[in-house]
This record gives C-alpha cells, sequence and structure tokens, in this order.
C-alpha cells in the first residue's frame, strides 16, 4: 500500500505538471489583463490540432516547436479583434467573450479537423516506460515534465530580468500606474495574451501526446488549470505553479483509496482554500476586486 | 488606456447593426420554408452533434439521410416523401427533452429517432410515449430502454449491454484468463455493462479482481492503471468510450501494460481506433457492425455508396444504425399501409429487416416482447496494422446472432403497455 500511495504522488506530480504549464497561461492572462479566458482549452485544443497537421511534414520535434508559435499568433489576432475591446469593461464582458469564443474554437476545429478523434503519434523512444516497476514514468511524461520546468524557469527569468517582464508585473499591480508612466499598455496586453496562448498551444502540443486529439479535450483540461490559480491566489504565478502540483498529488492520491472523488477532491480543495484562506495560497488581499 | 461607458446606451451603429441582422433573417427564412414540401412525412433526429459524441451521432445522421434519399427515390412512404428535421441535443437531457417536444409539438414529427446518449434516449421515450409517437432508439445501449423502462412505442436498433458482455464474456474466459479487472465508465452505460461481463464472469467460475469507476471525461488514467497493475489480473477490461477510451488506450499502450496483461474490452468502435495510435489498437472487443463482411449481399453496395456521401469514409456501426432506424419506419409504415403510431408499434413486432437492410449474415429481427433488435455481434480483435484498406482495423473472427446473446424477453424485465 505504501508503494501503491508513493507510486501515486509522483504520479500526482507529474500530472500537476502538467496543469501548471496550461494554468500559467491563464493566470498571466488574467493577472494583466482581468480577462478570465475560457477559450483558453479550446486554444489547446489549436495547438494540438496545429501539431496534427505539421507533424508529416516536420515531424514530431518541429511540430512541438512550431505549433505553439502558430497558436499564440492565432491568440494575437484573437486579441486584437475582439478581446481588447472588453478591457477596461466590466469582467462579466471578457467572460461572456472568451465562453463564446470557447464555442466557436470548439467548432471551428471540428469543422475543420472534424468531429472524430485523430491518431498523434510520439517518438518510440518516448512512448515507452523507463523501468518495469516505475511503468508509469514513460519517457513522454518525464520529457512533459522537463519541458514544463523550463518553460516555467523561462517564463520566470523573462518576468525577472527583461523590461518586458518588469512591465508586465508592474502592470499586474498598477496598471494605471504603468500607463501613466509611458508604457504602451495595449501592446503590453497584445504581448502578454500572446504568450500566453503560446503556453496554452505547447500544453495543447503535450496533451495530444497521451491524450486522444479532440475537439472537446479542451473542456475536460480547463477547469483543474483554474482550480490551480485560485487554490494558488489569483495575482501569483508561484501560487498558480504549487496549486497546479497540489491538486495533482491530491486527485493521485485519492484515486487509490476512493476512485469515485478524484475529481472531487480538486473542488473540496478548492473550498475549502477560500474558506480558510479566500486569497489563496500566495495570493495578495485585495487582488482583483 | 481609454475607459468606455457608453455600453448602456444604444448608438447609431447599434442601429445599423440590429437592421442588418433583421435584413439578414428576411433572405434566410423563405429559403428553410421552401425546402419544405407541403405533404412530407415528418420525421425528427434527436442526437448529440456537439459535445464529446459528436462524432458518432454525425455518423448516424449520414445513415439516416442515406436511408431518406433512399426511400424517398423509391417513392418515399405510402406515396409522400420523408422530410428529416434534424435536432442537436447537445449531449444534454434537458436540451434533448425540450428539442424532442419542439418536434413532436410545433413541427408535428410522425416518428423519431436518437439519442446516442443513454440517459437522452431514456428521457425523449419518455416524451414521445407520452405523445403517442413511433420512436427507434439508434444508439443508446442502457438495458432499461428495452428493459425495465420499455414502453410500446420505443424500438432499440444498437445492442444491450447485457447482450455485449454476452457475445464477448465466453471467449475472453477461456481465451485469456479468469482474473479480471474493470475499468468502469462511473454512469449508467458503464454500470450495467460491468455488472452483465461480471455476472457472466462469475457464472464461469472466474474472480473480479477489482472495478476502477472513472468519472466521465476521466483524462488521465494513470491512478487507475497502477491500481490494476497491482492487482495482477489476467485481464484487464476497458470499458469507458469515446475519448475516455482513447485516452485509456493509449496510456495502457504507452505504460507497456498491453505486453503484461491481456487487454480487452466489450464494446468497440471504428470511430475509437481511428483516433488511436496504432500501438494503442489491442485487445478482444465486439463490434456491433462492421463494414467488412465479403459476400453478405448489399454490405458492399452500402460501403460504396456511403464512401461517396462522407469524404471516402466507410461506414461504422453507428452508420448503420441510422440507416437501419430510418429504413425500418419506411419498410414497417408501407407494409402495414397506416401512419399511426400503434398499429405501427405493432406491426413492428417480431418484424424481420431484408438483406438489403440487415447487412449481415444472420436473422435480423424486432423482438415482439422487447422491442429490442436481435442484430449480431462481431466479436473478434482489433488490428495494430490496417488489414489493406487504411479503416481495415478490426478482425471479424465470429458473427455472433442476437437471439444466442441476448437474455430471453421473459428475463429483461420489460413489461409493455399498450394504450387502451
Amino acid at each position: 500500500m505504501t508503494q501503491l500511495l508513493l507510486f501515486n504522488v509522483t504520479n500526482g506530480l507529474i500530472i500537476g505538471a502538467f496543469y501548471v504549464l496550461m494554468a500559467i497561461g491563464l493566470s498571466l492572462i488574467l493577472n494583466l489583463s482581468n480577462v478570465i479566458n475560457f477559450a483558453h482549452g479550446g486554444f489547446l485544443v489549436v495547438g494540438g490540432y496545429i501539431a496534427y497537421t505539421l507533424e508529416p511534414y516536420l515531424g514530431f520535434w518541429g511540430a512541438l516547436i512550431v505549433s505553439p508559435f502558430l497558436t499564440a499568433l492565432i491568440g494575437l489576432a484573437v486579441e486584437k479583434v475582439l478581446i481588447s475591446r472588453v478591457y477596461g469593461r466590466d469582467p462579466l464582458y471578457s467572460l461572456l467573450l472568451t465562453f463564446g469564443l470557447a464555442f466557436i474554437l470548439e467548432d471551428g476545429t471540428r469543422v475543420i479537423w472534424g468531429a472524430n478523434g485523430k491518431p498523434f503519434t510520439i517518438p518510440a523512444v518516448l512512448a515507452q516506460p523507463l523501468s518495469n516497476q516505475f511503468f508509469f514514468i514513460t519517457g513522454y511524461r518525464l520529457f512533459m515534465v522537463v519541458i514544463v520546468a523550463v518553460m516555467i524557469v523561462l517564463l520566470f527569468m523573462l518576468l525577472r530580468y527583461t523590461r518586458i517582464g518588469i512591465r508586465i508585473r508592474a502592470g499586474t499591480l498598477d496598471l494605471e500606474t504603468v500607463a501613466a508612466l509611458g508604457v504602451n499598455v495595449g501592446a503590453l496586453r497584445s504581448l502578454n495574451f500572446a504568450v500566453g496562448i503560446f503556453l496554452a498551444g505547447l500544453s495543447g502540443v503535450l496533451a495530444g501526446g497521451q491524450l486522444g486529439l479532440e475537439p472537446t479535450m479542451g473542456a475536460g483540461l480547463l477547469m483543474p488549470s483554474f482550480i490551480a490559480i485560485i487554490v494558488g491566489g489569483v495575482g501569483s504565478l508561484t501560487g498558480t505553479l504549487v496549486g497546479g502540483l497540489l491538486i495533482g498529488v491530491a486527485s493521485g492520491v485519492t484515486a487509490v483509496y476512493f476512485p469515485a472523488a478524484s475529481e472531487a477532491v480538486m473542488y473540496v480543495l478548492m473550498a475549502v482554500v477560500l474558506l480558510v484562506r479566500p486569497r489563496g495560497l500566495f495570493g495578495e488581499e485585495g487582488m482583483l476586486t | 488606456m481609454t475607459k468606455r461607458f457608453d455600453f448602456g446606451a444604444v448608438d447609431r451603429r447599434t442601429i445599423i447593426k440590429a437592421g442588418a441582422v433583421a435584413g439578414l433573417t428576411q433572405i434566410a427564412a423563405p429559403f428553410v420554408w421552401s425546402a419544405r414540401a407541403a405533404d412530407a412525412i415528418k420525421v425528427g433526429m434527436v442526437d448529440p452533434f456537439t459535445g464529446v459524441y459528436a462524432a458518432v451521432a454525425q455518423n448516424e445522421r449520414i445513415g439516416v439521410e442515406y436511408a431518406v434519399e433512399q426511400i424517398n427515390a423509391k417513392g418515399g412512404v405510402l406515396g409522400r416523401p420523408i422530410e428529416l428535421l434534424v435536432e442537436d441535443s447537445a449531449n444534454d437531457v434537458g436540451t434533448g427533452v425540450q428539442k424532442t417536444r419542439k418536434l413532436i409539438e410545433r413541427d408535428g414529427i410522425q416518428f423519431l429517432i436518437g439519442d446516442v446518449n443513454s440517459g437522452i434516449a431514456l428521457a425523449i421515450a419518455q416524451v414521445a410515449n407520452e405523445k403517442k409517437v413511433l420512436h427507434i432508439v439508434s444508439g443508446g445501449h442502457t438495458d432499461g430502454i428495452t428493459g425495465i423502462d420499455c414502453h410500446w412505442n420505443v424500438y432499440r436498433v444498437c445492442n444491450t449491454t447485457k447482450m455485449e458482455a454476452n457475445s464477448v464474456a465466453s471467449l475472453l474466459f477461456f481465451k485469456y484468463g479468469k482474473k479480471w479487472h474493470f475499468i468502469t465508465p462511473d454512469y449508467a452505460f458503464g454500470h450495467t455493462l460491468q455488472e452483465a461481463a461480471q455476472a457472466d464472469l462469475q457464472k464461469f467460475g472466474g474472480t473480479v479482481t477489482g472495478n476502477e469507476l472513472t468519472p466521465l471525461g476521466t483524462t488521465d488514467f494513470s491512478a487507475y492503471l497502477i491500481k490494476a497493475r497491482a492487482a495482477d489480473p489476467d485481464v484487464l477490461l476497458v470499458l469507458p468510450q469515446g475519448l475516455d477510451m482513447v485516452n485509456c488506450l493509449k496510456q495502457i499502450a504507452q505504460f507497456g501494460i498491453d505486453k503484461q496483461i491481456h487487454v480487452a474490452g466489450l464494446q468497440q468502435e471504428l470511430e475509437s481506433l481511428e483516433a488511436m495510435p496504432p500501438e494503442a489498437r489491442v485487445g478482444i472487443w465486439m463490434f456491433e457492425w462492421y463494414w467488412k463482411q465479403p459476400g453478405v449481399p448489399g454490405v458492399e453496395k452500402f460501403v460504396a455508396d456511403i464512401r461517396k456521401r462522407s469524404g471516402g469514409k466507410v461506414p461504422t456501426a453507428r452508420t448503420w444504425f441510422g440507416y437501419t432506424s430510418m429504413m425500418t419506419y419506411a419498410l414497417v409504415a408501407n407494409q402495414a399501409k397506416t401512419l399511426d403510431g400503434v398499429k405501427l408499434a405493432k406491426a413492428l413486432g417480431d418484424f424481420e429487416l431484408p438483406d438489403e437492410v440487415k447487412l449481415q449474415p444472420n436473422k435480423c429481427y424486432y423482438r415482439a416482447g422487447d422491442h429490442q433488435l436481435m442484430t449480431s455481434a462481431f466479436v473478434g480483435q482489433a488490428l495494430t496494422k490496417p488489414a489493406g484498406d487504411p479503416e481495415d482495423l478490426f478482425q471479424v473472427d465470429q458473427v455472433v446472432p442476437g437471439d444466442k446473446t441476448s437474455p430471453p424477453e421473459s428475463e429483461t424485465g420489460c413489461n409493455l403497455v399498450w394504450p387502451s
């Protein structure tokens, strides 16, 4: 039983790492633009499908690199044309807009690639377990964790050491002052949105490798990401990171003892955090009110 | 950064936009109306064209549309053409019921087809019963539809979960071993399917090492697979359907579990196999209909015709469900020379399907006692490498007739109450 528990904790961390990648993108957009991006799952699916389309020409590795950039470009266009129009309005507007957008993206994928799932294949080297005993640690899952770690380090470095990053962080705290100091807030938000969607696209390619690629696949992955943000604390990327890992482990461990609650446990965790510490584990009081 | 506070006011642009929309509706509406022939018999179809079952629902629709075209080309039903009205249940019981009511009350349909989702199928059957409209459930498998929840006006084309379990259980037991572990989707369909398979297993003297109930829409099956492998069964039965099944089998293949434990299941569909990479296509399963049946009358023509309508894709069991549901109505109405729901429902009891509709070697008929179609089970193995045609992903080993897989009418729990 101890071994089973240990297996599931490790396994939960792997799953959590994936939630983190998706949630960080969501969190970036939410923090700077006050937009709750319900279409994030839709962009994830688009990223996966673009990779599927590119794979015959560029191979898995080529698709892995190119697809997130193309998804980010689509995201940028959507931001310019649609989302930028609701900035500064009641968050309900962006919520409704992205909610509708999620449906459009899902149906759009269905129209272009068909309703039936697509067999996205990953290189044979990655598609096998590393050892017989720890069979659930496959090359691919380990590769995913590495990618997530690299992306997080890059993102934190971008936010800490570059001018743009510092502006994004400053904007998260006080956008009006940043604007008053002469920063082009419109461009900053566009760029930030594109980075968020880039991460969604990357999540899509990675998800396509171990899940079935289907127009509806984004919906099931979106909720854990929201929960990760709420548990970790709105406004804090570190919080999102911890939140994602936490719900991954919680869900993995619950699956051992009470499988039916493996999904519900995430919501329970969220409810507990909201009751005991409404700002989330790492959130600052008063953010986004 | 400018803040805009004008969203409450109606300005010039809003009025122009509203005008444009109103104009478009004017142009669009007559088009819709003109497509409706005056004396047509209206048939309604309710299926989940959005959501997780969209792919299978779409295939059912292709089958129904093909049947309508065939029927109308041969003079329709009682000399009147069929007009098909399709509604999206969006995989939601409330929406399905609402759309069904709309089809019956506003559009005046004479016959209803649907739904893929068992829960919606049960609910709309209730509505159809209340309104006395003949209803064929094309693709919802839960036993109750032709069991304890049966109605005089409701027939079903696809198998019951009991039939599915009975068709594969003995083969799995004698070929793969007697310790079984289940991965079961946690809702009505999954529960009945698992119970049916477990009952068969216990009848043979086998044991269950565990049953993992997985919520619908599970993306990561690793926790369940860790438990399943720790239990060390002979056979791992994968019961989830659609995207859940694809996810589960993909992860089983990546973990290499199929190399240690026999992986199998009961119901398998071409839609799911096509969504999987080759290494995930493993195990013994049952198909409810398969497109490759050399020498069986009518199958080749059906496959060729459907390929023309679906961009070269072969028909799946779902296409056949849709086709058979629609053809059944035309056949029985033309034979009984009536559109009266009660008379048609009576006439369908023990109604046998002709070769060009059944498209399978065995006798295929609607049983009078529970209104279940006695259709064959195509038992065989999933193919890692396609056998010739890229869509030939299943090797059929035996075609078991429906009355061999189905429990007798007396055991289904169905008690039909006819209107006086």
